[in-house]
């Protein structure tokens, strides 16, 4: 007779208390494992958002920009520069930027802007502004049209919901209006009809900027219209310029989306009156990974000379990195008080069984069984018990985030309202399997060993008179 | 030759209110092949004795030796060993293990001392037919009676041939059928084997059958009488 074989008898002792415990270890493991993942996926997920639509993975800065983020600041690359980063084999193109703010003034109504000088083409590497054009607006004269339409109830009432909303794709106006895939091509042209938005890009040579979608909407602009912008220029002039809007992007970052016009980079220059000066030069790169970033960070800091300066992503959005931390601290938080509670559970469990097994404990030391042995086999038990428990989590666990990483969760109707209002993107994402799911089965497997250090701690200290009249 | 020598063994509980001396200045020796019981009324001291005797209890004072070995000297862990090898236990309410069959609690001991297999198999068998169950090699304990029960439980304290069998009120849970069926069953053991049996008991069954009767009172020896 093994020892692990007489574990495995004692477990089916008393099914049902195996069984709740070993229960209780699966949903502690299955929950905290989706819980991590879409924690871990949702933060992948909106830093994947900021990082490709404002930062980039790494830019090229004055050093004194970061600090201080005035037009004096900027930087007049030099052709070293340009070459030794185009030279680098994880560099795929350079990006210009010029950064700067203004306020921004249409009709009566004044706001502080962010103006962010593009090329146009080479952006679309990285931010995709193009494919940000607004292409819906759900005015009240477009629900006022679209309610004499024949559309389905449930979109109607969505409809009303979303009074004011934009969108730049098919795609995320079908799933918050709640649009089924069968009735798109009848309802698709209704849409582009009453709510369809005249719409534009912008060429390197344009006079035009592209506004933000919700900076629009509070200062009323419409294509067409004109937008004055006012900062301060290069070496204390004045910068000022009047442009027309060539078209209105929706970006998913709330924040961003309520304060952003784009300019030509050159134009620009012009206006800051900065001419061939940048803010930063964004690097488009093939290799993303942490790691990647960093090697290529530390190789192209020992060849480029100290009057520039290179950031990675999480040096430019320490803010939200932190605030992700803080997050991330309140979801183990969560997790360490689920763990916490399974720890009482099957702590519960090892105490009845040294309890109800005291008197045979008693008999098989007495007739010769080492206590080493008999704590081994009670260790074995726990053990078979949290195995099995952490072995289901993970097998249950697993499809459920194979296939939500393949269909992150897209909040329809009143739940994507409510994300957008708190400025979110109604977006949960699941994270790929990772290491995450080795912590977490070793926690547990860890909180049942202590547990089992009862019995054994009991083992040691029992006396055969005493354990023989239990 | 001795097996067992007792040499002034005292046993004295401290409990809050009274000290109870519940084994006074016992000596006694015992022969290989006995058949003895220790008899006396309830509280008269034969189980702290017993225990004694079995290595699960120490004196507060005297020797026990044991093949000339010292029990009182040993540790705790060097006494389980000591149990392991020496001593045959048969309880009062059996004590079998739930989990394992008839046959895998017999083989238990053979088990904890590594014997290799054939000679565990061979040994189990013939134990097993000694005690009259050969047919219930896989039945669990709940599936068998108290008889039964205690049937296997002396086939297991007997498979590795330890120096003696200590029984505390072996019979004391058995109907009279069952108490004659296991007393043969130890006599016949005893004789074939020469196995040294010693019993606490106060069943007149057993008492009539003994060989040697040692009489406690009080914790102390007041007859001890052996029978031809
Ligand atoms: N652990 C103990 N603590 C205190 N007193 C005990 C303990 N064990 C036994 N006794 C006392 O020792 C005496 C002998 O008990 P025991 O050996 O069990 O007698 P018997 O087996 O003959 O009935 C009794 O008076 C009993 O109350
Ligand atoms: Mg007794």
């Amino acid at each position: 007779m093994k020892n692990y074989t007489y574990a495995w008898r004692n477990l089916w002792r008393n099914r049902r208390r195996t069984f709740i415990t070993a229960a209780s270890i699966f949903f502690a493991v299955f929950f905290a494992l989706i819980m991590r993942s879409l924690q871990l996926g949702t933060y992948d997920y909106m830093f994947k958002n900021i990082i490709e639509s404002y930062s980039g993975y790494i830019q090229v800065q004055n050093p004194e920009f970061w600090e201080d983020k005035v037009v004096d600041n900027t930087m007049l690359p030099d052709e070293d520069l340009i070459s030794t980063l185009k030279a680098d084999k994880n560099v795929l193109e350079l990006i210009p930027r010029f950064e700067s703010f203004a306020l921004a003034s249409s009709g009566s109504r004044t706001k502080g802007v962010m103006i962010m000088g593009i090329n146009p083409e080479k952006e679309n590497l990285l931010s995709d502004v193009k494919n940000k054009l607004v292409k819906y607006r759900l005015t009240e004269a477009a629900i006022d049209s679209l309610t004499r339409e024949d559309i389905p109830r449930n979109t109607l009432r969505n409809l009303k919901l979303f009074s004011g909303s934009s969108y730049s794709g098919d795609g995320k106006l079908q799933t918050e209006l709640g649009i089924r895939d069968k009735d798109t091509s009848h309802i698709m042209p209704l849409f582009r009809k009453h709510a369809g938005v005249q719409n534009g890009y912008f060429s390197q040579d344009s006079q035009g900027a592209l506004v933000g979608n919700r900076l629009a909407q509070y200062l009323g602009l419409s294509r067409g219209d004109t937008i004055v912008l006012l900062g301060q220029g290069y070496h204390g002039t004045t910068a000022a310029g009047k442009y027309a809007i060539d078209g209105i992007v929706r970006l998913p970052a709330p924040d961003l989306d309520n304060k952003i016009v784009y300019l030509p980079v050159t134009r620009c220059q012009e206006l800051y009156n900065a001419p061939g000066r940048l803010t930063a030069l964004v690097l488009h790169i093939k290799d993303n990974s942490d790691r990647a970033i960093e090697q290529t960070v530390e190789r192209l800091m020992s060849r480029i000379d100290s009057t520039y300066r290179l950031m990675g992503w999480k040096e430019m959005n320490d803010t939200i990195v932190n605030q992700m931390d803080a997050d991330n601290k309140s979801g183990m938080i969560m997790i360490g008080i689920l763990y916490l509670v399974i720890a009482f559970g099957v702590f519960g469990t090892v105490l009845m069984m040294t309890a109800e097994r005291r008197r045979e404990m008693g008999v098989l030391i007495s007739i010769g069984m080492r206590k080493s042995k008999m704590a081994i086999i009670m260790l074995y038990e726990m053990l078979l018990i949290g195995i099995m428990g952490i072995m289901s989590g993970v097998a249950v666990s697993l499809p459920v985030i194979i296939y939500g990483y393949h269909h992150p969760i897209v909040f329809s109707s009143k739940m994507a309202k409510m994300w957008e209002d708190y400025g979110f993107e109604p977006v949960m994402a699941f994270q790929w399997i990772d290491t995450y799911f080795i912590w977490q089965s070793l926690v547990v497997a860890i909180i049942v060993l202590i547990a089992a250090m009862y019995p054994v701690f009991r083992i040691y200290r029992l006396k055969e008179v005493e354990a023989l009249k239990a | 030759m001795k097996v067992l020598e007792l040499k002034n063994v005292h046993k004295v509980y401290n409990t809050t209110q009274v000290e109870v001396h519940a084994v006074n200045s016992v000596t006694l020796d015992f022969d290989q092949g006995e058949f003895a019981a220790i008899v006396g009324p309830s509280g008269s001291g034969k189980t702290t004795l017993l225990n004694m005797i079995g290595g699960l209890d120490k004196p507060s004072q005297g020797q026990i030796l044991v093949n000339g070995t010292d029990l009182t000297r040993l540790k705790s862990s060097e006494l389980i060993d000591f149990r392991l090898y020496n001593i045959g236990f048969v309880f009062q309410s059996y004590n079998l293990i739930p989990v394992l069959t008839a046959k895998e609690n017999v083989e238990f001991i053979m088990n904890l001392q590594k014997w290799p297999r054939e000679k565990r198999d061979r040994r189990t068998r013939e134990l097993l037919e000694a005690v009259g169950l050969a047919d219930r090699m896989n039945s669990r304990p709940a599936q068998m009676s108290g008889g039964q029960q205690q049937r296997v439980a002396v086939a297991r304290a007997l498979a590795s041939k330890p120096k003696f069998i200590l029984a505390d009120e072996p019979t004391a849970n058995l109907d009279t059928r069952s108490t004659e069926n296991l007393l043969d069953i130890m006599e016949t053991l005893n004789k074939n084997e020469n196995m040294t049996f010693i019993f606490a008991t106060h069943d007149p069954r057993v008492m009539k059958k003994a060989h040697r009767v040692i009489t406690l009172e009080d914790g102390k020896v007041i007859e001890d009488r052996k029978k031809q």
